[in-house]
């Protein structure tokens, strides 16, 4: 790293653009329903004209243009032997320093505007932050890189150096084309939170802006009307439009994804309009999620997670932060011994005890039979939701003996895999010594067949079988408190 | 339990058998996938568990009675102010009131249950009446401790011991129910503990990297 580097140092000038579209991005998404939705936002938009609509836009940009100004004018950043160090604050002047030897997962980001000039977006992450702690938007690609191996070359990570010399070709453990991303969008519940998006967002909107354009409306509705019988056949089509639009979304984002493993960490790269390289410390791994969505089973593709220690705010939503590989067939789960050592996917599961199936089903019939009587007692004895109830209590019986095939758990050495799931399915993987507590709980129904559920917490959050033999509970509690205590020292 | 040990016992028939790609990674560094026997491990069961102070009896009866105390006192209340006009029917104050009357009984049994012990590596509590819950958690994972006492517990002498996690929130351990003095000792036993296990874990990093 260059003398210079150890000096403070500000953005680059096109870091601006970076933040201002972050901070409007950030505001539209998080106020988006707020607008588009009931409440303030639709008093609010039901008076507006077009002109004081455009003009509170013009406000709402230019304030935001502001706001990035000041920011990027005092943001700056210094390099140090074994730290990061952040001056920061639009109103209230912060300044933060991050030891590399802290950081768990480092992103490099390559936005299309950002590449004619050979700038980058870097951010680190450490554990038990909510969010990227640090985000330097445009800075050299040289000097990202530069930070990327020093912190790499932690104490921590003796390997690492000559891991990162082996070279990218011979590391390279996964890649998904373009087909594969594709399937991966067809599988991701992306899909539904889009469908979701479209009829909130268009329903509210069409409301507010019916009255404006009434009389095109009317002789539009006339022929929607004399049409409805097309409804399912409009609904297949644009179930059709929004998975291949998620389809579409997901060759975006992972677009040439590739995985690299480097011995002490592993590198993910992808990205179509914002290149992202990802890198995790492997020693930061606190487990595995290997998820199917109901689609991804019958497409038979998989999606898997590597955990890191999270804060209890975060959500494990597959985000942009989390490290995230797609589009895996069967054939590639084998990737998993690469992340954690000597992890593959157990053939047979243990499953559950059978009582509970009975107990989910004596549950839902003691349930049917009050809400029956209910209904008999207040609404009359030939109320038109009883044959309903009947139908939905009729299907749940199966649905409920689906969850119950779905738990299982299988212990490979010291590493438990947990398998949980309706449709579609989450398989958990961790090794023992990452268990913060464990814990035993129990219920009389339990009590009184021998069962307990078993509660493991982890760094990046809680992990339980229901029903289990007290005696497999109680044997498991005590491998991973073992595991724990015996492992070296605090593994976060 | 020692390493020369473990590589002794032979596989447990009920753990699922090693894979092809298991086998593999033995090869790899730094890497070893012994068996271990459930039977010689330290069984948490079998710990003795000493019951919280008698006095966290009281103190649950007490915060029972005051927190339903509010509730009784506003549905008396609410339909006397000047500005309601509505009127509530006389016997709606039974309704909490035999509710505080089975939260105290619950409370009370449930108070007279809980247990917990320290351990030579890891701290057991054990609590709930319907639902019961034993949970272990290690010395080696708490990442601060506290201690806490609300104003009912000060009443009673009582303090709360707070151990903290990296897990977030499902993780951290409180043990509730311990004499002042007691939780003070618990909290120094503690932080004495984390500072061991950060020094030997310190000690095994430097000779590893040596």
């Amino acid at each position: 790293m260059s003398p210079a580097a150890q000096d403070w140092q500000r953005l680059s000038g096109l870091a601006l653009v970076f933040i201002i579209a972050n901070s409007v991005q950030k505001t539209i998404r998080e106020n988006l329903f707020l607008f588009a939705g009931a409440g303030a936002g639709a008093a609010f938009t039901d008076w507006l004209g077009l002109r004081e609509f455009g003009l509170l836009l013009l406000l709402f940009l230019l304030l935001s243009v502001l706001g990035g100004l000041i920011y990027h004018r005092r943001f700056r950043f210094r390099l140090e032997q074994d730290a990061v160090r952040v001056r920061r604050g639009l109103i209230e002047q912060k300044e933060l320093r991050i030891r590399f030897a802290r950081v768990q997962n480092i992103q490099i980001g390559e936005p299309f505007y950002f590449r004619p000039f050979g700038l980058v977006r870097f951010s680190l992450q450490t554990p038990g932050a909510a969010e990227k702690e640090v985000e330097l938007p445009g800075i050299p690609r040289q000097l990202a890189l530069d930070m990327r191996d020093r912190i790499a070359q932690q104490r921590e990570d003796p390997q690492a150096a000559d891991g990162a010399a082996e070279g990218a070709a011979d590391a390279l453990v996964y890649r998904a084309w373009a087909g594969r991303l594709f399937l991966h969008g067809l599988s991701s519940n992306q899909v539904w939170v889009l469908a979701g998006l479209f009829f909130y967002v268009g329903g509210n909107l069409l409301d507010r802006l019916s009255d404006r354009f009434e009389p095109y409306l009317e002789t539009a509705a006339e022929s929607i009307e004399a049409a409805w019988w097309w409804a399912p056949g409009l609904l297949a089509l644009l179930l059709l439009v929004l998975f291949t639009l998620s389809g579409l979304l997901a060759i975006v984002r992972f677009h040439d994804y590739r995985l690299s493993d480097l011995g002490a960490r592993l590198v993910a790269v992808a990205g179509l309009l914002d290149r992202r390289e990802q890198t995790i410390r492997r020693p930061k791994i606190t487990g595995l999620l290997l998820r199917q969505s109901p689609v991804g089973r019958l497409l038979g593709c998989w999606t898997l997670t590597v955990h890191q220690t999270q804060s209890g705010m975060q959500v494990d939503d597959g985000g942009k932060s989390s490290f995230l590989i797609p589009g895996l067939r069967s054939v590639d789960l084998p990737v998993t011994a690469r992340l954690l050592e000597g992890a593959s996917l157990p053939r047979e599961f243990n499953g559950v005890s059978a009582r509970f199936r009975q107990f989910a089903w004596s549950r839902l019939l003691l349930g049917l039979v009050l809400a029956v009587l209910l209904i008999m007692l207040l609404l009359g004895r030939h109320h038109w939701s009883l044959p309903w109830l009947a139908a939905g209590s009729v299907l749940a019986l199966p649905l409920l003996h689906w969850r119950f095939r779905c738990w299982g758990w299988a212990l490979q050495g010291s590493r438990l895999w947990v398998r949980r799931g309706l449709l579609g399915q989450r398989v958990d993987a961790f090794d023992l010594e990452r268990v913060q507590q464990a814990s035993l709980t129990t219920s009389p129904y339990l009590r009184r067949h021998d069962l307990a559920t078993l509660n493991l917490v982890l760094p990046h959050g809680p992990v339980s079988v229901p029903f289990l033999p007290e005696a497999v509970a109680a044997e498991l509690a005590n491998r991973a408190i073992y595991a724990a205590e015996t492992a070296l020292g605090h593994q976060v | 339990m020692s390493a020369e040990q473990d590589s002794r016992l032979p596989e447990p028939s009920r753990w699922s058998d090693p894979l092809p790609e298991e086998r593999q990674m033995a090869a790899l560094p730094r890497f070893s996938n012994d068996a271990i026997d459930p039977g010689l491990l330290p069984e948490f069961q079998r710990a003795s568990l000493h019951p919280v102070s008698p006095r966290f009896v009281y103190y649950a009866v007490t915060a029972n009675v005051v927190s339903w105390a509010v509730v009784i006192a506003l549905v008396i209340a609410v339909p006397r102010l000047p500005m309601v006009n509505f009127e509530l029917p006389a016997w709606l104050p039974l309704v909490p009131l035999a509710l505080m009357l089975w939260s105290c009984l619950v409370g009370a049994l449930d108070a007279n249950r809980r247990r917990w012990v320290l351990r030579e590596h890891d701290l057991i509590y054990r609590s709930g009446l319907i639902w019961q819950r034993t949970a272990i958690l290690p010395f080696a994972r708490i990442q601060h401790v506290e201690t806490a006492s609300g104003p009912i517990e000060r009443l009673f002498g009582l303090m709360r011991v707070k151990c903290f996690t990296a897990g977030g929130m499902s993780a951290d351990l409180t043990v509730e129910g311990l004499e002042r003095d007691a939780a003070r000792r618990v909290r120094q036993y503690l932080l004495e503990q984390i500072s061991d296990e950060d020094t030997a874990a310190r000690a095994t990093a430097e000779a590893d990297a040596e």
